[in-house]
């Protein structure tokens, strides 16, 4: 008797940019917070126009800028999706595919809009 | 005529607020956390896009004491992602034999969570002494 077509699991793509999300995020995450979060805004060994507008808007139309931002955005949501739907599935919180939307949905939002904000600032 | 009747091991609804499933839960959840922080960095870039007022508007904000608690404990929960992570890599990850032997668990996590302090002082190294 042949065999049906495998129905093969779609969960690897997300496992793989949990992965990613993760790994980046445990190795330079607390870097990240201490500089956006503490340095940068407080001036601490920092001169107060690091954050400047002219700055930021270099940073971010460097095209080695633009690519972190958008890895580092998109990765942080895809790695959250991966834990907070598998939290909302112990806890029974919504249907499935309600809780695909709030999570992976949410993610591939934010990584189509994060790389559209990022070509409209420009190059 | 007798009816089947198995056991069901009984399964509270809230079993992942419960020992010792809760620090299971908690750790999942300090990993949502680290989405709370990408949302602000986009909230920046939704601003840098606006002009220099919405810009300068973001950094004022940056700089409030709210914005300080919240850095302060997306940090913790980021600290807690950092050890939960390279505690769970071993487990993940193929057995790593070198030399007929399997590298115990204990070594991978700290190997993990050095490279971890190593990348993270690198970046504020970086930014504090910038070369350019």
């Amino acid at each position: 008797m042949p065999h049906a077509p495998e129905k093969r699991s779609n969960a690897p793509i997300f496992w793989l940019l949990f992965g990613a999300g993760g790994t980046l995020s445990a190795l330079f995450g607390v870097g990240l917070i201490l500089v956006t979060g503490f340095l940068a805004p407080q001036g601490i060994g920092i001169g107060p126009d690091a954050l400047s507008y002219e700055n930021a808007l270099a940073f971010t139309q460097n095209w080695l800028g633009k690519a972190a931002i958008w890895a580092v955005i998109s990765l942080f949501f895809w790695h959250a999706a991966e834990r907070l739907y598998l939290t909302l599935k112990d806890m029974h919180v919504f249907s499935d595919l309600g809780r695909r939307l709030l999570t992976y949905g949410v993610a591939a939002v934010v990584t189509v809009a994060t790389a559209g904000l990022l070509l409209a600032i420009g190059f | 005529m007798s009816e089947r009747r198995p056991y069901v091991r009984p399964m509270p609804r809230d079993w992942w607020a419960r020992w010792p499933f809760r620090h299971y839960t908690v750790r999942e959840l300090s990993g949502v956390t680290i989405a709370i922080y990408a949302a602000v960095l986009l909230s920046g870039l939704v601003a840098l896009l606006q002009g220099p007022a919405a810009w300068d508007a973001w950094r004022g904000w940056l700089a409030s004491p709210a914005s300080l608690v919240l850095h302060g404990a997306l940090l913790i929960a980021m600290l807690w992602h950092v050890r939960t992570w390279f505690q769970i890599l071993p487990k993940t990850m193929p057995k790593l034999i070198l030399g007929g032997t399997p590298v115990p668990q204990r070594t991978i996590t700290l190997i993990g969570t050095s490279v971890a302090v190593i990348c993270s002082s690198a970046l504020v190294a970086f930014v504090l002494w910038r070369p350019f």
